[in-house]
Order: structure tokens, then C-alpha cells, then sequence
């Protein structure tokens, strides 16, 4: 029997994370994650207006805000019948382009970064790079007056982390940065999302913000300021680091897991929709000489409850949940389900998406020797926010020449009224990864809502295959030197981005309630 | 010009930085003032003071109960002065789950430390479960006994956002989220709601608070008057709209794009706050403008009373309906 360790709070990530470990010569031997707060709001939409759904959803997490908007309004289209007219789509993919850009290099910098670099390393900075000295300054007074929060206390810097003086100062000068890049993004966004965190724009059947070329123009000159960011920056950090310092835990492959990897694909290219920006996919057992996407069906999802605090019973399609709460069940770990596709934990988010479209940057890492882990995740996240910027060149072209037609339109106000009966499902790709929401409709109320979110694919407990969630499966093996600093836990963790407010939203009352669903 | 520095020791500096004089600076500070509506003089003196002789910052411990953790986005969103100033210059961020570097025990120390020596402002994101302590969990401890110790000891406590001042939306839950009005009953506390909490409002609230050593001038329900004293309507640009009974009923038409939005389900007419004035994103939008319609969150009533969002037949837009009938917002303004 090996150390067990907790770390609880896991911090710098969204929502309240546990992470338990059994530590066994130095490595971790078994993980367990424990998501340790919920809300409930799936009971609070039943009975509810269908398009409150949309508004109440956002709020499932204010870090990677407004996708639960947006896959839940995609949700109520296919329940309304409505038809978003395609000025519709390209705003809601304009506003969502600009979600990506701030919450990936909030997540490098800000949650991440952190955790790579000996942030004292700074006082050994020789240069006479003006900017970079008064950063210098700034970390030594603040070292000086003995408060170094919220920087310190940390973990303690192992032979991973980054030491260089060189490439920290220029980190640490690219986090202070990154804040006002990142706020700027979220301004970005704001010019048709109304404000952030939260817009306030995505509705059934479209948008409500009506474009005008002055905003065109506004958000074109925003946009170049972040592809300057990105490219000049962000790339570079990223690539400085994973084929620098870090590539031996690359190349080790820290924090792996089970090498599945989901993506529902997202983004259409043209009012066909048929083309997609982030293509849609299942890898089962990825072997990097030879990947294998297979097309992704859905009704292959089932959702345990076995170690999860509700009743008990056998794995179901979230259509047909069952779910009561118990708070008691002996043996359950977790507020987070543990969500399975066709019996296998997946892993969904940034890395699954890079692979499943087979992108030639990710796999030329791979080809040079780099494993799927926690290095990879961050690369992964570096390239395809540069596929979003580019993407979002040509959604702008495309918005201000659709503008100019006549008849132009952005809402489907034909199916603004909520149907007395419907049903349909909601796919999106945010940040996060693969996210599905699903909708029945009574006399014109919400009779039941669902949501299978990134961070409950990739949180998960076990299920009763006794299979460990990804975050679980890629902490085995991961080198623990020293059970007082278990800082590649993190690292692996922190690597996933998590957001665990929105992995546990699942939560029935206490009434016994039985709900049964129809699988679609 | 001078040379621009990323970083400053103190409020002057990153002015300084920013090219702004000392002379520009006190005109900023008595702009301000006049905003916080205190003597000019006695705030100049006293901001200059507080921002010059800023070596010791004072603590700050934010915690997150039931939340999303937006109004932490929001409040790093914050541009003048840039947040980065605020979280090294200006206070001594201790415990910030969402923020720190520290994880775990490490985490769990520092705040034990601030709490004991007391003294620090306490910043609440998120509700309390009311239904079982057990819905909200941080080291192992229910939120509800973390809070009501840091509680305790706190200078002053600011609720941000619309969970942690009256409940919001997990009060509608199974969880039965509840606000700190009611699981801090008998305490002080400064309410700033709004989902999520305006940036402006909470670095304004923290900066009056660290220069006069008081809370603003708050009105019956905890919120700051300087922020919450009139009505969206009153100060939206689509009121005449609103007079002239134009009301928005196709989001396509340019025409009326710009109409009032009162039967898509509008509370703006009972809903404090001063966001059509301030907007949202450093003055780049706010919720109407984009052609949506203001949600309430401003008030206790948030989110139960004002459901259905879109529509004009919640309790409160039928309110509405009856108070424009009558004549009352006119006769008001006349």
C-alpha cells in the first residue's frame, strides 16, 4: 500500500476539484477525482420556458462562459425547427471565435504557466531589455516587502521546471501581458455577446445583436491585435517551452491516460454546414503511426452512476436518465457522473481535437517523439487557437459580405414561439471539449433537460466497469519524487483545463422523483 | 513620453506610466471623488496618501462557494487601472482559488493565517447551500463553516455577484443556494450583485473602502447608491422608444433594431443599476444594446421572479405592463 495524498482545493482551475493519489516508489500507483460541488440545474429548467434555457445554461461556468448558451440554443433549434439563417451563424461563431482566443491564453498563462516555471529564476536576469528589467523590479520588491501572494506559496520548482532566467523573465513579462490580452478578447466578443462573462446574445433560432460595419471593423482591428498576440506570443511561449525544458516529460508522455479521444466537430465553414473547422470523430486507442478516426455515434454515450452520489442504477443514454441524489451511497466519490462511449472513458478538448483532425503540426510533434500527455494538451491548445483566429478572418469576410444582400437576417423569428411538444440535442465543441445538451418539451415547457459536459468526460470517477475516468487513468505512472510536492499532479490535472461548476449541474431533487426519457 | 513600465509599485506609478502627470492624477482623484460624493479635498488627500504610502497592501481573502467562477473573469477584465496592478500593487490577494499559486493544504494554511490575524477584506463569489452543507465542500470542510470563519474576523465583506448578495440562480435549485443576507444574518455586508458582478463595481467598492476605512453609502438592500441609485430605464438610450410605444418584435429588421425591448421580456424599468451609463466590457456594450433584454439580475427577485426571461408575461414585466399603462414612468418624466 502506497502514501496517499490529497490535494484539495485543486486551485487555478474552475470550480472545486479533489484529487486523491496513492504514491508507490515515487510514482502514483491509483488516482481518484472528486468533483465536491453542485448546484442543480436541470431541476431548476423543468417546467420552465424553453428559451430560458439558453440564458440559465451560460451560468453553468463563468470561466468558459456562454458554450452552454450556444450548445443549448442549438439544442432548442432542433426542438423549435428553427433554421438559423447563416448572418446568424456567423455571429454566434464570431462571438464563440473570440471565447477561444481569451479562455486558451488565460489558461496558458494565467492557470498554467505557474507550475512551469522557478518564478525566483527572474533575480538572476542579466539583460537590459528595458521592459523586462522593470519586471524584474516588480517581482524583487515584491520579494522584498516578504508578499509574494497570490504568486507564493507554490510548489516547490522540481528538474522540470524552468530555471532558465532568460525564458522565465519573458514568461512572467508575457503573464502580466496575457491579462490585458485576454480582457481585451472578452471585449472582442462583447461587440455582439453584449458583455462577458456571459453574453447575452445567443437565443433560439439565432442571435439578436444586428451587425453593422462599424463593429465589423472594430472587431477586425481587435482580432489583428490577438493574431499578433498568438503569433508572436502565445506560439512561441508554448513552443519554447514543450520543445525546450519540458520536452523530456513530452517525451515521456506525463500524463496520458486511456489515449481515447472524442470530438462531436464544430464550426461550419459554409451555410452547407457540412464542412466543419474542428472535424468530428472517436479515436479508440490512438497508435501514432497509424490513427484511426471513426465516425462519432451518440447513441453509443451512457452515463454510470455507480460512484457518483446518486441512486444506483445501471448505465443509460442521457436521454433516458435516471437520476436521484444520494448523498450517503457508500463507496461514491464524486458529484461528476462518469459518461462512456461504447464502455470506454474518453478523453475530449483540445488534444482529442488536434488528433481526430489529424493536424499536421500536432503530429509532427508526435513524429518527433512526443506522447499524448500533459505537454502535448498545451501544444495542442497553442496550434488550434490559431486555426480560431484564421477561422475568424473568414467568418468576418463572410458576415460583412452577407450583410450587403438583401434580405440579410440573423434569427429565425418564425420558431421564436416554443413548440407544445419537441425534442432535440445540442452538439458544440467548446474550449473544454466535446459538449452535449439534450431538451424534451411539454406544453411548450421544459420537461426534462440534460448536459454532458467536457469536464464530466474528462473528471469522471469510475463506472461499474471499475474503468477510471482520464483524469485517473493519466495520473498512473506520473513521477511523485517527493510525496510533500506533488506538483506533476497538478501539472497533469491543470493540463485538462478543468471546469468542474458546469461538470456537476446534475442533480435531482430529493423527491424521489423518478424521470424517464425516450432515447432519441 | 515616458518610458512605459508594465508594472509600478503604487496607483501614481502605473498613471505615471501610463503618461498621465501628477497634476492629471489629481484631477482623476477628484473626479472620482465627486463619484463617490465626498469632499474632494478629503478624498485627494487621503487616495493620494492611501496609494502613495501603499507598502503594507491590505489582505484580501476571495472565496467561492456555489459559483461559476464569472465574476472572477469579470473582475480580471478590468482595465483602468489593469487588474495586473490591482492583485500585486494594490492588495494582498491571499487566498483566491481560481487566482493562486498554492493547491491543496498549501492553499488551505494561508487562509487559516489571514483569518486568524484578522483585519482583511473578505470578497464572497457564489451562494450557500441551504439544503445540505455537503452540496459545497473545499478541503474536505462544507463552505458554509469556511465562510462563517472568515466572517468573523473580516474588516469588511463585499458579496459579488447575484449568488453570493441574494441568492441568484442556485436559489431555484434542489441545493437551495442562498445569498449572505441570509447566511450571514446580522452582518454587514456590501452588496454588489448583478451576474456577473460589474469589474467596476468591485474595484470602486475596494478602493472607497481602502481610502475612507468605510463602506459607501449603501441603500436598503446592501448595494452601493453610487452604482444602483436609478433604473436602467431611466438611463437606457431606447427609453423614447419606449414613450413612443416602438417595441422590437423581429430581431431582423433594421429598423427596429434599436426599439425598445420591453415585450421580449425587458426588467430594465425595475432593475437598479447603472450599466446602460458605465456598459459592460470597458464601455464597449451591455446587455441591451446588443438587442437582448435586461434579466433582473440586479435585484433580490433574481432569477425566480423573473421567469420567463424572454417573454412580457413574468410577474414582474405584467408589473411593468400595469406601471406603463397607468402612466407612471411618463408622468415621471415630465
Amino acid at each position: 500500500m502506497g502514501k496517499k495524498i490529497t490535494i484539495d482545493p485543486v486551485t487555478r482551475i474552475e470550480g472545486h476539484l479533489s484529487i486523491e493519489v496513492e504514491i508507490e516508489d515515487g510514482k502514483v500507483k491509483d488516482a481518484w477525482s472528486s468533483g465536491t460541488m453542485a448546484r442543480g440545474f436541470e431541476a431548476l429548467l423543468t417546467g420552465k420556458d424553453p428559451r430560458d434555457a439558453s440564458y440559465i445554461t451560460s451560468r453553468f461556468c463563468g470561466v468558459c462562459y456562454s458554450v452552454h448558451q450556444m450548445a443549448s440554443a442549438r439544442a432548442l433549434d432542433a426542438a423549435f425547427g428553427a433554421q438559423v439563417p447563416w448572418g446568424g451563424t456567423l455571429i454566434r461563431n464570431l462571438v464563440m471565435g473570440a471565447e477561444y482566443i481569451y479562455d486558451h491564453v488565460l489558461h496558458f498563462y494565467q492557470l498554467s504557466a505557474l507550475d512551469y516555471i522557478d518564478i525566483m529564476a527572474i533575480a538572476d536576469y542579466k539583460g537590459n531589455d528595458k521592459e523586462l528589467l522593470a519586471v524584474k523590479e516588480k517581482i524583487i520588491g515584491l520579494v522584498q516587502t516578504k508578499d509574494t501572494y497570490p504568486l507564493t506559496p507554490r510548489y516547490e520548482p522540481d528538474e522540470f521546471s524552468v530555471k532558465d532566467p532568460d525564458i522565465v523573465i519573458h514568461a512572467v513579462s508575457n503573464y502580466l501581458k496575457a491579462l490585458k490580452m485576454h480582457a481585451k478578447a472578452r471585449n472582442m466578443g462583447a461587440i455582439w455577446g453584449g458583455r462577458t462573462p456571459h453574453y447575452q446574445n445567443i437565443v433560439v433560432g439565432g442571435v439578436t445583436s444586428y451587425p453593422d460595419l462599424n463593429q465589423i471593423a472594430r472587431f477586425r482591428t481587435m482580432l489583428d491585435e490577438q493574431a499578433k498576440f498568438i503569433n508572436e506570443v502565445y506560439i512561441p511561449d508554448v513552443l519554447a517551452f514543450g520543445t525546450g525544458p519540458l520536452w523530456p516529460l513530452a517525451k515521456m508522455g506525463v500524463g496520458g491516460g486511456h489515449y481515447n479521444y472524442l470530438s462531436y466537430g464544430s464550426f461550419e465553414k459554409d451555410p452547407s454546414g457540412k464542412e466543419l473547422v474542428f472535424p468530428a470523430g472517436v479515436v479508440i486507442g490512438m497508435n501514432p503511426a497509424n490513427i484511426k478516426v471513426d465516425p462519432v455515434d451518440t447513441n453509443k454515450i451512457a452515463e454510470s452512476v455507480k460512484y457518483a452520489w446518486y441512486k444506483d442504477n445501471k448505465p443509460v443514454h442521457p436521454y433516458n436518465g435516471e437520476q436521484i441524489f444520494n448523498l450517503d451511497k457508500k463507496d461514491a466519490y464524486s458529484f461528476v457522473k462518469a459518461p462512456r462511449y461504447d464502455g470506454k472513458a474518453m478523453e475530449v478538448g483540445p488534444l482529442a481535437r488536434m488528433i481526430i483532425a489529424k493536424n499536421k503540426d500536432l503530429i509532427g510533434l508526435v513524429e518527433k517523439g512526443a506522447k499524448p500527455g500533459a505537454v502535448a494538451r498545451h501544444a495542442a491548445r497553442a496550434i488550434e487557437t490559431k486555426i480560431v483566429v484564421d477561422a475568424c478572418y473568414q467568418w468576418i469576410d463572410q458576415l460583412q459580405t452577407e450583410m450587403t444582400k438583401p434580405g440579410f437576417k440573423i434569427h429565425d423569428t418564425d420558431h421564436w414561439e416554443p413548440p407544445s411538444t419537441g425534442m432535440g440535442a445540442g452538439y458544440f465543441e467548446p474550449p473544454r471539449g466535446a459538449l452535449g445538451h439534450w431538451i424534451k418539451i411539454k406544453d411548450k415547457k421544459i420537461e426534462n433537460y440534460q448536459a454532458v459536459v467536457p469536464s464530466t468526460w474528462n473528471a469522471s470517477p469510475r463506472c461499474e466497469n471499475k474503468i477510471r475516468g482520464q483524469y485517473e487513468e493519466s495520473l498512473i505512472g506520473a513521477p511523485v519524487p517527493d510525496p510533500n510536492n506533488p506538483i506533476n499532479v497538478v501539472r497533469i490535472i491543470r493540463s485538462f483545463d478543468p471546469c468542474l461548476a458546469c461538470a456537476i449541474h446534475i442533480i435531482e431533487p430529493q423527491t424521489n422523483e423518478v424521470k424517464k426519457f425516450m432515447i432519441e | 513620453m515616458k518610458e512605459e513600465k508594465l508594472e509600478s509599485s503604487s496607483l501614481l506609478d502605473v498613471f505615471e506610466s501610463q503618461g498621465v502627470d501628477r497634476r492629471d492624477f489629481l484631477k482623476y482623484c477628484m473626479a472620482t471623488a465627486a463619484l463617490f460624493g465626498i469632499s474632494e479635498f478629503e478624498f485627494t488627500t487621503k487616495l493620494a496618501h492611501a496609494v502613495e504610502t501603499a507598502s503594507k497592501k491590505p489582505p484580501v481573502i476571495w472565496l467561492e462557494g456555489q459559483d461559476c467562477a464569472g465574476c472572477t473573469i469579470a473582475f480580471l477584465g478590468v482595465m483602468n487601472p489593469p487588474v495586473s496592478s490591482i492583485i500585486l500593487d494594490k492588495i494582498s490577494l491571499r487566498y483566491h482559488e481560481t487566482a493562486m499559486a498554492a493547491a491543496g493544504h498549501m492553499a488551505e494554511e494561508i487562509a487559516e493565517e489571514t483569518v486568524k490575524k484578522g483585519g482583511y477584506v473578505l470578497v464572497v463569489e457564489g451562494s450557500v447551500p441551504s439544503a445540505d452543507d455537503r452540496f459545497c465542500m473545499i478541503g474536505k470542510r462544507p463552505f458554509k463553516k469556511i465562510l462563517e470563519e472568515a466572517a468573523a474576523n473580516a474588516a469588511a465583506i463585499i458579496a459579488v455577484g447575484a449568488c453570493a448578495t441574494y441568492g441568484g440562480i442556485p436559489a431555484a435549485t434542489p441545493s437551495k443556494g442562498i445569498g449572505l443576507n441570509k447566511a450571514l444574518p446580522g452582518k454587514a455586508v456590501i452588496n454588489l450583485p448583478t451576474c456577473p458582478v460589474h469589474p467596476d463595481h468591485l474595484v470602486g467598492t475596494i478602493l472607497y473602502f481602502l481610502t475612507t476605512g468605510k463602506a459607501p453609502e449603501l441603500d436598503s438592500i446592501g448595494r452601493p447608491v453610487m452604482y444602483y441609485r436609478e433604473s436602467i430605464h431611466d438611463n437606457c438610450r431606447r427609453r423614447g422608444h419606449f414613450d413612443a410605444g416602438r417595441f422590437l418584435a423581429d430581431w431582423n429588421d433594421p429598423k427596429q433594431k434599436d426599439w425598445c425591448m420591453l415585450m421580449k421580456g425587458c426588467k430594465g424599468p425595475v432593475t437598479n443599476s447603472d450599466c446602460p451609463i458605465r456598459r459592460w466590457n470597458d464601455g464597449i456594450n451591455f446587455c441591451i444594446d446588443c438587442g437582448s433584454v435586461c434579466m433582473g439580475c440586479a435585484e433580490p427577485g433574481f432569477y425566480a421572479g423573473m421567469t420567463p426571461l424572454y417573454t412580457a408575461e413574468s410577474e414582474t414585466s405584467k408589473k411593468i405592463l400595469a406601471m406603463r399603462a397607468s402612466g407612471e414612468y411618463q408622468k415621471k418624466n415630465t
